[in-house]
């Protein structure tokens, strides 16, 4: 090999610490970009893919029940293609060894191998049961222990049990996509109804729509003429719900998600990058000898040039086969993780070309571009300059002769100790000389500083975020104070059920609730919005409402809601003393608008009304299907406890009761989902935390490295390892704490930015910013953690030099 | 030996009328004060001073490592006259590779590269031999300055007199007609720096022409001609207006 170029790699091998470092910075930031842009493609393409493989239905209509003689109707009706009628029904399951109950959705459906919409996707077994056989989705599995050929016990409204066995398990990536808090599903044949005491009848109908699957605005349309022609006939419609074709519901939101993931991915890109040139100049500035020693025999710029940018190319390639693997194995997993979450599945490992790319371009390209500044800086250098030692414009080095003026830090710092030695303080002088170190090489520090101050601040962001989503739920919980809800098949008088559940001990409180469904009008008298009416008694104790304008309902109030902001994406001008235009089974009418309140509105909008009045409205006075509880005590494990209890009671004396639900469960559903969403961002931010260590170890040891002959100076003349050690790491430490204090005020912008888009995403409404200090706290010891260790290092190297070493290090 | 200076021929290099002036925080500091000199093939010219008397200064400007404030520098090396001064950075180390050696006080050598790479990185960045033919070109300069059996060790595993030597030998690597080297027996003892001299003097009996700088009065005989500096002025001495004529 040609000397330059052994040169080169000799040199790549000649500071392996500094070798490895700027590789691990280049690797870090195209490890997450590859893992991000690999699982953003993957998604992307297999969630609609999967989704719309299974022929998702466009129309989905919550009836009430009907015969085979009703489905002319809606199959006759217009821009309609395909129709599929089905049962679901709600029902308590467990395995028959197990005493554990859990709610299953049943789907009852009429021929299986007629099945045109939301096909199911076979795992085991058998994917079509025969009578008296049941089919489960996988997602029962997280609930119920249960193979293939074991027995699954239901239990009646009557409260007798009846066996069906398990015949397949089955993957249904269609129903329910956009609701993961509904139950697990369950599919059994039309015939085997009367074994669980069901009519023989529908309640359901899936639809797909004639023409452009794709096409939101037509297809509410031809969803909105559907359920008007529905009623029409007689069958009143509980509630609508409309979905594209090739897109999975939640495609939008998992994409804003990964959206933040590659903003945060290219942010590392990018503080990896300073860290890049940070290093290399320090890099090139030790080199100056060797550049003014091949310039003297001959080399010419662009010769010095090519060495260094082959040495960057070299750094950039090994970074590649280090980060490019793990970046294809870490998209993967994303997104497989994302996809187990959502319940679709991947349509198998493969590498993204466009993932690998993009690896590729930010690994040669931005150390190219990071070190070509250095680069450039060094190979063009005079022979001169280059032997007798500095970089021209670099400033803060070895002084050049004559007397220098006084930087405005030295004449802050003289103020300081003056002002300090006034007072009788001394700072000891080991001190001193670290905080004078710490600002040496301006630029240097100006972008560890920049890292790590970046790094933290994102850090605190995220933790901002978490609190501020469950600030958010918190606020969303108010309107879920009962402990136990209870839904029956039939209406209970208000005293009849109070009385009963009072029986149970614990309970200490009972509440009726109306309901109401409705759709809100445009003043062309098309549908804007489905709307579900909440109406507890005026005087509630469950509702902790606040309303971010206007006032809450009140006792007295008639045609009267307080709505979720959920309606200004229809009515941007709407404001508490406005009326709305509605339509409640098949009438119009007009409602005023009291209040507006915060809320999640995921499938259609909520209103909150009196039971007063929708009682009245829904020919329920003084009775309701449903009733929230209060008990003694409020954990989730009580809660649970007492729904089986009074799950229990009801049904031995004779109620038909269909449901009781814990309070928290349903938050803490989505609590977790958003959880995982937060480990995310914090896997993020702990990257650039990283990123931001690395850059300070990087300095420290660059810092050290170039004080060498001082620190021999200093042990010359009596100072001891621990000493030198001290002021290595204490110079290390004012780093880490002056990026914390800047972190302090560049969190507030990124908390805002990220809450913004997160909520968005997530809530699809902007929603209030809450600091926490956890995460300043938190990045506090961190940063102090990883100063102190960044700084070890090199402080240990520094005091391990001996005096001989040290004055003949040149 | 005084008669190895030509004066019937040109001057291989000539200074004239060259004035360096130094601007630094301190003010100015004019380090040479109008020095004219010529140089003739096959010469062994001592430039001989003391500490601070511009002595490296004056070398700088005939190699071109540094640029000068006024006057002009020569050199007739290979085909044409050069003007030194004008030339660019690039041209300049292209020029220097091929037609001078450079030997300093501190050695120079990369300390990475095993003696042999050093002696061969010269004809690699000139591109003037062939990498086969600078590999045994190399190992035929280290057996002249008798490290041959060292050749595939690192500098820092031989002493510093025979670190000179390579770097002797990495100075002829172009094969170039002249040989600079300042104060290059400065850091050696004297039995040691007394080899290197008279490796010297068996290069300039093979017609290679050498510029040597030293503060050493002593070494003034060995020279074929020499000239004394002081305060950035030379002192015309009897040898020295002797050639002149
Ligand atoms: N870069 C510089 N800037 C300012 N003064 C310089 C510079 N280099 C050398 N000098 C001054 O020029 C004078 C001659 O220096 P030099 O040629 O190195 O002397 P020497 O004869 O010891 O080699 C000295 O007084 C030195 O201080
Ligand atoms: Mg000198």
């Amino acid at each position: 090999m040609r000397p330059r170029w052994r040169k080169v790699l000799l040199d790549l091998f000649e500071n392996p610490t500094r070798t490895l470092l700027v590789v691990f910075s280049i690797a870090v930031g195209v490890f997450s970009i590859g893992v991000i842009a690999g699982a953003y493609v993957i998604i992307e393409n297999d969630m609609s893919a999967s989704y719309a493989a299974n022929r998702p239905a466009n129309i989905e209509l919550r009836m009430d029940d009907f015969d085979r003689d009703f489905l002319p109707v809606i199959e006759n009706a217009p821009q309609i293609a395909e129709v599929e009628p089905r049962r679901v029904f709600n029902i308590r399951a467990r395995a028959a060894n197990s005493q554990a109950w859990t709610t299953l959705d049943i789907v009852a459906i009429e021929d299986f191998d007629e099945n045109q919409l939301n096909l199911l996707t076979p795992l085991q077994g058998q994917p079509k049961p025969a009578r008296r056989e049941v089919v489960i989705e996988r997602e029962v599995l997280k609930d119920i222990d249960i193979r293939v050929g074991e027995d699954l016990v239901f239990q009646l409204p009557d409260g007798s049990e009846k066996t069906l066995k398990v015949v397949g398990i089955v993957q249904d990536p269609t129903t329910g996509a956009d609701d993961f808090l509904a139950p697990p599903f369950a599919y059994i044949t039309m015939d085997t109804l009367p074994t669980l005491r069901q009519p023989d009848l529908f309640n359901r109908i899936y639809a797909t729509v004639e023409g452009n699957g794709n096409d939101p605005e037509y297809i509410r349309r031809v969803t909105a003429d559907l359920k008007d022609r529905v009623e029409k006939n007689g069958v009143a419609v509980r509630r609508t719900r409309s979905a594209l074709t090739n897109q999975h519901p939640l495609a939008s939101t998992v994409n804003a998600i990964l959206g933040i993931l590659l903003a945060l991915g290219v942010l590392i890109v990018f503080l990896s990058s300073s860290l890049i040139a940070n290093t290399l100049a320090a890099l090139l500035n030790q080199h100056l000898r060797h550049i003014g020693v091949m310039k003297l025999v001959g080399g010419r710029d662009r010769q010095v040039f090519a060495m260094y940018l082959v040495m960057i190319l070299s750094f950039g390639l090994l970074a590649l086969a280090l980060a490019v693997p793990f970046g294809g194995i870490g998209a993967y997993a994303l997104a497989e993780f994302i996809a187990s979450q959502l319940s679709f599945n991947l349509l198998g490992y493969r590498i993204v070309p466009l993932a690998f790319i993009i690896q590729i371009a930010v690994g040669i390209l931005v150390p190219l571009i990071a070190g070509f500044g250095p680069v450039i800086n060094g190979s063009r250098i005079s022979v001169l300059n280059a032997i007798s030692g500095e970089l021209a414009n670099e400033t803060g080095g070895a002084s050049s002769p004559g007397a220098k003026r006084e930087t405005l830090f030295e004449r802050f710092e003289n103020a300081v100790n003056t002002a300090l030695l006034r007072r009788g303080i001394h700072l000891p002088r080991p001190l001193l000389i670290s905080l004078r170190n710490t600002f040496r090489r301006k630029r240097r520090l100006a972008l560890t500083l920049f890292t790590l101050t970046m790094g933290g601040a994102i850090f605190v962001g995220v933790f901002n975020v978490r609190t501020t989503l469950f600030a958010y739920m918190d606020n969303v919980g108010r309107y879920f104070v009962a402990d136990v809800t209870l839904d029956f098949s039939r209406p209970y008088r208000l005293s009849e059920i109070e009385q009963v559940a009072r029986q149970v001990p614990g309970v200490e409180y009972v509440e009726g609730w109306a309901f109401a469904s409705a759709e809100i009008l445009y003043p062309d008298g098309t549908v804007a919005e489905n709307l579900v009416v909440l109406a507890p008694p005026a005087n509630s104790r469950l509702v902790d409402a606040q309303p971010v304008a206007g006032r809450w309902v009140q006792a007295g109030d008639t045609k009267a809601i307080a709505i979720t902001e959920g309606i200004l994406r229809s009515f941007p001008n709407l404001k508490p003393g406005d009326y709305l235009d509605v339509k409640v089974r098949g009438q119009q009418d007009r409602w005023l608008v009291v209040g507006l309140f915060k809320f999640i509105d995921r499938e259609g909008l909520i209103a909150y009304g009196t039971y007063e009045y929708f009682s009245r409205e829904t020919n329920l006075a003084n009775r309701s299907v449903s009733f929230r509880v209060v008990t003694d005590r409020h954990d989730e494990a009580y809660q649970r406890a007492m729904s089986e209890k009074l799950d229990k009671h009801f049904r031995e004396a004779g109620y038909q009761i269909s449901q009781a639900r814990p309070g928290l469960s349903a938050l803490n559903n989505a609590t977790e989902s958003l959880d995982i969403l937060v480990i995310f961002l914090l896997i993020m931010a702990l990257l650039t935390a990283i990123v931001g260590a690395m850059g300070l170890t990087g300095t420290m040891g660059m810092n050290v490295l170039e004080r060498t002959r001082e620190i021999g100076i200093m042990r010359a003349i009596g100072a001891v390892d621990s000493e030198i050690m001290r002021m290595v790491i204490v110079e290390g430490m004012v780093i880490g704490l002056i990026s914390w204090v800047l972190g302090l005020f560049l969190s507030i912008p990124i908390t805002y930015g990220l809450s913004l888009i997160v909520s968005l995403a997530v809530f699809e409404t902007p929603i209030d910013v809450v600091f926490t200090p956890l995460g300043y706290l938190i990045w506090l010891g961190l940063v102090i953690l990883l100063s102190v260790l960044a700084s070890v290092l090199p402080a240990r190297n520094a005091a391990r030099l001996t005096i001989r070493e040290v004055l003949a290090y040149e | 030996m005084l008669s190895s200076a030509h004066p019937s021929t040109l001057p291989l290099i000539e200074l004239r009328n060259v004035v360096k002036t130094y601007l630094s925080e301190a003010g100015e500091f004019t380090a040479l004060k109008g020095i004219n000199l010529q140089i003739y093939p096959g010469e062994f010219l001592g430039i001989i001073g003391k500490s601070g008397a511009g002595k490296s200064t004056l070398l700088n400007m005939i190699t071109g490592v540094d640029h000068l404030t006024q006057g002009e520098v020569i050199a007739r090396i290979g085909s044409q006259p050069t003007s030194v001064h004008t030339l660019n950075e690039n041209d300049l180390a292209l020029w220097r590779g091929r037609s001078m050696g450079i030997v300093y006080q501190s050695f120079q050598l990369l300390p990475m590269l095993t003696l042999l790479e050093n002696v061969m990185l010269p004809m690699d960045l000139c591109g003037l031999y062939h990498p086969r033919e600078s590999r045994r070109r190399a190992l035929e300069l280290l057996e002249m300055v008798e490290i041959a059996e060292h050749a595939n060790k690192l500098p820092a595993f031989i002493s510093g007199g025979q670190q000179q030597r390579v770097a002797i030998a990495r100075a002829l690597a172009n094969d170039p007609p002249v040989l600079v080297a300042d104060e290059p027996t400065g850091s050696l003892d004297s039995v040691t720096a007394d080899h290197i001299f008279e490796l010297f003097e068996r290069l300039v009996a093979q017609g290679k022409t050498i510029i040597m700088v030293t503060h050493e009065m002593a070494l003034m005989p060995r020279f074929s001609r020499h000239i004394l500096i002081q305060d950035g002025e030379l002192i015309v001495s009897p040898a020295a207006t002797l050639t002149k004529n």
